[in-house]
């Protein structure tokens, strides 16, 4: 049953999914759930990455994708309204004969939709510059557990009240069900330049990255990648990744085309000083998109060396990445286990990407421990645990490794305003107790173990 | 002063020391909100001293607003009663600055102008224009959301904030978001905090997103000579490269009064403002093609030199002070609406306050959908009324809304400053019952008289 999973892994059957075509029949599936206190559980295109739409307790799933209509493009105001199961890269389309796009760029862009991204709070790799999806959403219509039917926000600024719109995004489909979104659109930039530079000492790459943040200039994008992940990417994708080098930058700068070359010029002067032995620039639109095909597909590449892989998101401070990379090097010599780095590095949002085989119970273990460790390591660095992919069932019981008993019983007093019975999208972001618990890294896996 | 207030003071002054709970009514005076004085300022030093006023405050069923410079004290309805002012002056130091991560953690009670002080010798900055301006405090802001023309660019407090610790009416201090720039851990409970005018909590921490200072700035006027041109030219501009970094539509009592007009030219009608901020030679493309932008259209640009910049932006955007100075029965709406409808309620109010014999400076945040209209004519308070009904009725009927930001306080018994409520007002009562139980912080202000 193909609902069982998003990205990821089912833990309970459901006992329908719904595809409503309109906010009424989410009104109704709504009521009915709650007459018959089944959990609901909605769902956009399921390539969530900790468990946000997975099915824990049974219950209806409300699937999205006939609700995709495009509702409305506002070329002056630069706004859309989209119902949720818009795909984010289908809008981006609809509107980029004018010359705009949507900013969240998630990965999985071609698949997943707005509404997904709004239940998330996504990013991406070009959020460095742009801000993530609580960024771009202005309004939404939601429709609470008891079938009550809400609009906040709207499609200008501070609307009088508090900011229902910004405590919704990524509030993981726990709160209500976005059944409608006004987003921000953007204009694109006049030039756009994309360099890549290669290193042979893995860390010279990070240290890279703590001096470009401290420039003038912030680039559009920085991502990084290390050369075990880089030659899994060159054999699937033939970018024309160098195969012997320790890892990459892929940095991107985009403005007016004075400005542009300039900062270009200034990234590459910084990835040299730095160490850099190489630093191309893609000469034409074709080039910049197989380096950002490749770099968004990474993870499937991997996933060609390797029966299992695990993808975790914590975020640091940006100077600390050195440091970091050194640690996750001690984690997999320590559990050896191969892990394989790419790290949206501007914003110091991690993903590494721990591989394993799940038919063997004791590299299970170890991965686990190993991702653990990392966690624990960005939360002692003063980080997050999650930068974009978000809590769900994945990180539900580390969440005291951040928030104090007070911190968590706030929230759940809050959750509570919204959904008091509990029976939307159950057992995802709080902890059900307060002692510290386990990361469930199945609910990260794909329903494989 | 009743005995439970007597009480209360002895039970404060052991919290914060005797001296810093004051009772003296020259100083409350100072803190008074729509003609209301409080019993006694608080001047907690610590975020923990916060906690604990407002414990005790809950106990003893005070009704405290929480208060740096009073910049933005004016904004809200009356309080249906006011007992503590809490004074966040003395919570100004800098936590955890990470010039190089670009991020920051400050107490509210810091004013901005000293922030930005401080982090300019690293070349930084965080990029917020807000009425109040250098005296605005961190905390006012963000729980304002103060923005001004520059969240064309930068966004506003809740695009930049990353996290917050807040104190609560149970005496607890309650953390959201962190100090990354990237992170979804958690509901996002600051959004709600950001903009909730003191009614929820009391910041006491926040940790900000910093920006390195553009190497250039240039600042720019175009003579639109009409609301029609000025549209014209708006849309062109916000299509085009340049990227302002603010952009604001003045009419001419509000250029006359930000000391905008310049002797070489004389005033033609509506003009805009606006900053490109950048390197030499982005700058000179500006010049340039503003320049071949409204000549045709029959209007006028030329550059305006960094030290009048400087003044007519600093008095632009922080327009509050003077306006209120000029007119001590000065009234000042905020409109929010779509970009498209600007020009079309700035003509709107225009007429309106010419029918009045009123008048009015118009002070637009282009592509933010925001403007300001300040009324400096005085009206009896019938006809008042009826022009601020009336420009509400416009702003609504463009798919706005209007907030009255300043006004004498016996208007304000005559309408509700922030507009209908609308039907989220259930669940906003909700939150607010969760962080307040007892309806202590800044009652009756918000929307809806939360």
């Amino acid at each position: 049953m193909l609902y069982e999973y998003d990205a990821l892994s089912c833990l309970k059957q459901p006992e329908a999914v719904v595809f409503p075509t309109t906010t009424a029949d989410v009104v109704a599936v709504v009521k009915l759930a709650a007459r018959e206190k089944l959990p609901l559980v909605p769902r956009g295109a399921g390539t969530g990455l900790s468990g946000g739409s997975v099915v824990s307790e049974g219950g209806i799933v409300l699937g999205f994708a006939r609700m995709k209509k495009i509702l409305e493009i506002d070329l002056e105001n630069l706004r859309a309204r989209v119902q949720p199961g818009v795909v984010n890269m289908d809008l981006t389309l609809a509107v980029s004969d004018h010359g705009l796009y949507f900013a969240p760029d998630p990965s999985s862009q071609k698949a997943c939709t707005i509404g997904g991204n709004v239940a998330e709070n996504a990013g991406g790799p070009h959020t460095l510059a742009n801000g993530v999806t609580t960024n771009h959403v202005l309004g939404a219509e939601v429709v609470l557990p008891d079938g009550q039917v809400l609009r906040t926000g709207g499609k200008f600024w501070d609307r009088p009240g508090y900011d229902l719109t910004g405590f919704l995004v990524g509030s993981e489909g726990t709160l209500g069900i976005v059944t409608e979104v006004t987003v921000r659109l953007t204009r694109k930039a006049e030039a756009v330049k994309t360099l890549l530079a290669i290193f042979d000492r893995i860390l010279d790459a990070p240290r890279t990255v703590a001096a470009i943040t401290s420039r003038r200039v912030t680039p559009a994008a920085l991502e990084m990648m290390d050369g075990f992940t880089l030659r899994a990417v060159e054999d699937a994708f033939h970018a024309g990744f160098p195969m012997d080098c320790a890892a990459i930058l892929l940095l991107e700068v985009e403005g007016a085309r004075e400005e542009v070359e300039e900062h270009a010029d200034e990234m590459e002067a910084v990835c040299r000083e730095n160490g850099a032995r190489e630093v191309r620039r893609a000469k034409s639109a074709e080039e910049r998109e197989l380096l950002w095909r490749s770099r968004k597909s990474a993870f499937g590449a991997l996933g060609r060396i390797s029966p299992n892989y695990y993808v975790q998101d914590g975020v640091i401070p940006r100077t600390r990445l050195p440091e970091m990379l050194e640690f996750i090097e001690q984690v997999s010599s320590k559990y050896g286990l191969r892990i394989g780095n790419i790290f949206h590095a501007g914003d110091g949002n991690l993903h590494p990407l721990l591989m394993f085989d799940a038919r063997d119970a004791s590299q299970v273990e170890r991965v686990k421990k190993a991702a653990a460790d990392i966690m624990a390591k960005c939360v002692e660095m003063g980080g997050a645990l999650t930068g974009e992919h978000g809590v769900g069932i994945e990180k539900r019981d580390l969440m005291p490794l951040i928030f104090s008993p007070d911190d968590l019983e706030l929230m759940h007093k809050l959750k509570a305003v919204f959904n008091p019975s509990g029976t939307l999208n159950p057992g995802k972001v709080l902890p059900a107790g307060r002692v510290c618990g386990e990361l469930r890294i199945e609910a990260g896996l794909g329903g494989i173990l | 002063m009743s005995a439970a207030t007597e009480i209360a003071q002895v039970e404060l002054a052991a919290i914060v020391g005797a001296a810093r709970v004051v009772a003296d009514p020259a100083a409350c005076a100072a803190f008074a909100v729509d003609g209301q004085a409080p019993q006694c300022v608080v001047y907690p030093t610590s975020p923990d001293e916060v906690a604990a006023v407002l414990r005790c405050a809950a106990a003893r069923d005070l009704a405290v607003i929480p208060c740096r410079n009073a910049t933005k004290l004016g904004v809200g309805n009356p309080p249906r009663r006011y007992d503590v002012a809490l004074s966040l002056k003395d919570l100004n130091r800098v936590w955890h600055y990470e010039p190089a991560d670009l991020t920051i953690t400050a107490e509210p009670g810091m004013k901005l102008g000293d922030f930005q002080h401080f982090v300019a010798r690293d070349g930084l900055w965080l990029p917020l224009d807000p009425p109040g301006g250098a005296r605005a405090s961190l905390g006012g802001i963000v729980a304002t959301n103060a923005a001004g023309p520059l969240r064309l660019a930068y966004g506003a407090p809740r695009d930049i904030v990353l996290g917050m610790k807040i104190a609560t009416t149970e005496g607890k201090i309650v953390k959201t978001g962190g100090r990354v720039v990237k992170n979804v851990t958690g509901y996002d409970v600051g959004k709600l905090l950001i903009g909730s005018y003191g009614t929820l909590g009391v910041i006491v921490e926040i940790s900000f997103k910093l920006f390195p200072l553009p190497p250039q700035r240039a600042t720019f006027v175009i003579a639109a000579g009409t609301l029609g041109v000025a549209r014209d030219l708006r849309q062109r501009i916000l299509q085009s490269p340049l990227s302002p970094a603010r952009m604001v539509l003045l009419d001419r009592c509000a250029a006359q009064q930000a000391g905008a007009t310049a002797a070489e030219h004389t005033w033609t009608g509506p003009e805009i403002w606006l900053e490109v901020m950048g390197s030499a030679r982005l700058i000179e493309r500006c010049r340039r093609e503003l320049g071949e932008l409204a000549g045709p259209a029959g209007a006028y640009a030329r550059g305006v030199d960094a030290a009048s910049a400087e003044n007519v932006w600093a008095r632009a955007t922080n327009f509050h002070p003077w306006v209120a100075d000029a007119a001590r029965s000065a009234v000042i709406v905020k409109a929010t609406m779509p970009d498209s409808a600007l020009e079309e309620l700035v003509s709107r109010a225009e007429q309106e306050a010419e029918a009045e014999s009123a008048e009015i400076a118009v002070f637009a945040q282009l592509g933010v959908g925001i403007v300001h209209l300040c009324i400096l004519t005085q009206l009896g308070a019938p006809a008042l009324l009826g022009l601020i009904q009336r420009l509400r009725a416009s702003a609504e009927g463009l798919g706005g809304a209007l907030i009255v930001e300043h006004c004498p306080p016996e208007i304000k018994q005559h309408i509700d400053v922030w507009g209908e409520a609308g039907d989220s007002l259930e669940l906003m009562k909700k939150l607010k019952a969760v962080w307040d139980p007892q309806g202590i912080l800044a009652p009756g202000r918000f929307l809806g008289r939360l």
